[in-house]
């Protein structure tokens, strides 16, 4: 089990020598517990001290990237079961797959469009990961012309999906310097796998028809030097797969299995639900995922709900404070007072926008709190209200002196009256009434 | 050793039946059973409890529905009977969950239509039935006195009670044995509390069913399916006050700015994928009714739920 930072702290030699660059052996504790640091930056650990550590604070599912370059991506390093403990740490990566079977042209078509394609929220660009190159033909030559048709047009991380080692063997010939991922090692012939994997310094996927056998034969393929591993879990049943990667990462991050203790692939083309499998996999512990072409709207509903998950939840969402314009407002324009978490702020503008009455958004900073809560934790504030309006020059805006707060504010109304000298109309509670009370009351 | 997943729970999500059969005092052609899990949701093989299910959502006023789905409906909107009956018939959902969106319009005042909407849709529809009623608490005692009146003796679930406004729907169902939809905004606490302000006026827990609120995919979905993860975790921690089942509906869906802007000719497909994307996690996070709009995602999300669901034939899984 990973150890807690005051269990660290008894292991340190307690100098606060600061050598570490924390000003305090409690602090560097704090930070070996939460894998921000190594137990090697301290000077001054005795070899036994070093060893507890070193096996108590190393991640309990191990890092493995993919590809080399600005689309390089790395996962693993997971730490917790549920997102609400803590956070997920890296997202999946989906990989777009081709075949061998496809002309060049149709493997370009697809792969420009998986390395051009860009979905932007939040001010974040959301884009799938890399190319996942599937040995159909059974030619070692095929193969590799399909492999060289994808490295024509783009630096994207792949997937070298050959069972057979001398296919396996000829992808890599063409892209092997470029950290592809090698799938897949069986039972069968994981010694020729993991000499590929050792020779071009590229992970490994494994696969085996139980836990168990995979967690032998984990531990073969490390003997062998092969050391980036990631665990194949693909299954014909959704059921099957998402118990897989579940009883995974208990075992992996309850050490119980430490063999187990690496990254998921899956691919979703046996399930025959690509969008199922996607789900599956990107909430249950997929790594790398691989899917044929999706549709346009698979992809974005993906690309958002893999984005929602990874969010780290300790941290919401944060806009920055200021004032916002829906459509074309005049001075004679309504202005409607919210806080700076992003959710709300979405959600009212997609409401006015829907309204269609041009306005103003004044968003003040609550620290990224909902109004229920900000109001709650004393955030949202009359002070807070004049401020923001000076601040942001809202009366230079407006003809008017009218102020819309959020229902949830109701309680502030007549402070923030009194602060200000506007007038404060309470609106709905819920943004979707928006449009409902602006034409009752807002004419 | 065999490795399979690590449950050392001590807790079980209660059971909740909705909707009567002739020899219970209804007229439903079935009824359903939710609730009963004593793991993760789906774990296990085969999985504890029950199998989650879809809720057909519809309404008695469109002009408060969303585009996408009024458009894909053409006349049928207008007859929230017809829309249960062909709902029902064409794209077999387990429930049908009807909103009376007419009692949210300004100046509703036609009580009458309630009773009359209520036992049409019971007329049209043999599947058990989940009830929406206003949103207002200067008409709720009336509009749910009324609900549970029309539906005495078929086990509604009706909703949606509030910590500022449980005791008009409470009442009814007490008084016409109906369940009860318990809403609290995202915060595993206040699911709580209201659970227990509910027991203290006398609805038994088998007779509530936890709404934790869903924000729509991209808008605050992940805090939802979070709470729901969390609230499953401390029923199987042993938790009473938060071992009801729970539903789960992403309302605004279809009206989010990704559905809303989209070209009329994918506004079928981003419908079904921004329900699909948020309905099928909701049951992975351990929710037992998931609920669509689009008619069109009913299958797909069938089809996840059951993939999900059963162990591949002769085998017996991980």
């Amino acid at each position: 089990m990973a150890l807690k930072a005051l269990d660290i702290y008894k292991l340190l030699p307690k100098k606060n020598c600061k050598e570490c660059g924390e000003p305090t052996c409690l602090t560097f504790a704090m930070k070996l517990a939460s894998g921000k640091v190594k137990p090697e930056d301290c000077p001054y650990l005795d070899e036994k001290a070093k060893e507890v550590l070193g096996a108590s604070t190393r991640p309990p599912v191990q890092r493995v990237k993919v590809g080399v370059g600005e689309r390089s991506f790395a996962v693993g390093e997971e730490i917790v079961q549920f997102r609400h403990e803590k956070t997920f740490f890296h997202e999946p990566g989906i990989m777009t797959a081709v075949s061998d079977r496809m002309d060049a042209d149709t493997i370009q078509g697809i792969v420009a469009d998986v390395r051009d394609h860009i979905l932007v929220r939040i001010g974040l660009d959301l884009r799938l990961n890399g190319i996942a190159i599937r040995s159909e033909s059974g030619s070692p030559a095929a193969f590799a012309e399909a492999v060289e048709a994808v490295e024509a047009v783009t630096d994207l991380p792949e997937v070298l999906m050959a069972e057979d080692p001398a296919i396996q063997e000829a992808g890599l010939a063409v892209c092997g310097n470029y950290r592809p991922l090698i799938h897949v090692a069986t039972r069968d012939r994981y010694r020729e796998m993991c000499a590929l994997a050792v020779k071009y310094g590229c992970p490994l996927a494994i696969r085996a028809p139980t836990l168990d056998t995979l967690a032998e034969l984990s531990g073969l393929c490390t003997a062998e030097g092969a050391s980036h591993l990631v665990l194949d879990l693909t299954s014909p049943s959704l059921h099957e797969m998402l118990n897989s990667a579940v009883a995974v990462r208990q075992h992996a991050i309850t050490r119980t299995s430490p063999a187990l203790g690496y990254p998921v692939f899956i691919d979703t083309r046996p399930s025959r639900l690509p969008d199922a499998a996607l789900i599956c996999g990107v909430l249950k512990f997929g790594s790398i995922l691989v899917a044929d072409a999706v549709s346009e709207e698979s992809r974005k509903a993906f690309l958002v709900l893999r984005q929602n998950i990874y969010t780290d939840p300790q941290k919401p969402i944060q806009i920055t404070p200021g004032i916002y314009r829906v459509g074309s407002p005049g001075p004679d324009a309504p202005v409607l007072l919210t806080v700076n978490f992003s959710l709300t702020y979405f959600t009212l503008q997609g409401y006015l926008e829907s309204s269609g009455v041009d306005s103003f958004m004044l968003i003040v900073d609550t620290e990224g709190l909902s109004v229920l809560t900000a109001v709650a934790a004393g955030k949202l504030s009359e002070t807070l209200v004049r401020d923001a309006l000076k601040e942001f020059g809202v009366p230079d805006l407006v003809d008017h002196r009218k102020l819309i707060i959020p229902g949830y504010a109701a309680p502030l109304s007549g402070r923030v009256e009194d602060e200000t000298g506007w007038k404060v109309l309470v609106g709905p509670r819920d943004a979707a009434d928006i449009a409902e009370f602006l034409e009752k009351e807002w004419t | 050793m065999t490795i399979t997943t690590l449950s050392d729970w001590t807790g079980q999500v209660g059971t909740v039946t909705l909707g009567a059969m002739k020899a219970d005092g209804g007229t439903r052609s079935a009824t359903v059973t939710i609730g009963g899990e004593r793991d993760l949701s789906f774990i296990g093989t085969p999985p504890t409890g029950h199998r989650p299910l879809i809720a057909y959502e519809l309404c008695d006023d469109p002009s408060l529905w969303p585009a996408p789905v009024t458009r894909f409906l053409g006349d049928r909107a207008s007859d929230p009977a017809e829309w249960a009956r062909w709902a029902g018939e064409e794209y077999t959902p387990d429930l049908i969950r009807l909103f009376l969106t007419s009692t949210r319009k300004r100046g509703f005042s036609d009580f009458a239509s309630v009773t009359t909407t209520v036992e049409n849709v019971l007329q049209a529809t043999g599947l058990p039935l989940i009830i929406e009623g206003s949103n207002d608490s200067d008409l709720d005692s009336e509009v749910f006195r009324r609900i549970g009146e029309a539906g005495e003796g078929e086990r509604f679930l009706i909703g949606t009670a509030e910590a500022g406004r449980y005791r008009s729907i409470a009442a009814s169902a007490m008084a016409y044995g109906h369940l009860v939809i318990a809403q609290s905004p995202i915060d595993i606490n206040l699911a709580k509390q209201l659970n227990i302000l509910l027991r203290e006026i006398g609805l038994p827990h088998d007779r509530i069913v936890i709404d934790p609120y869903t924000g729509a995919l991209g808008y605050g979905f992940e805090y939802s399916y979070s709470v729901m993860e969390r609230i499953r975790f401390a029923a199987l921690k042993g938790d009473d006050d938060l071992a009801m089942p729970m539903i789960s509906s992403a309302i605004d869906s279809l009206t989010v700015k990704e559905v809303r802007e989209a070209d009329p000719s994918v506004s079928d497909r981003i419908s079904v994928a921004w329900e699909l994307y948020a309905m099928l996690p909701a049951t992975i996070a351990g929710a037992s009714i998931v609920c669509v709009r689009h008619p069109s995602a009913i299958q797909p999300l069938r089809a996840g739920i059951d993939g999900l669901w059963s162990a591949p034939a002769g085998k017996g899984g991980a």
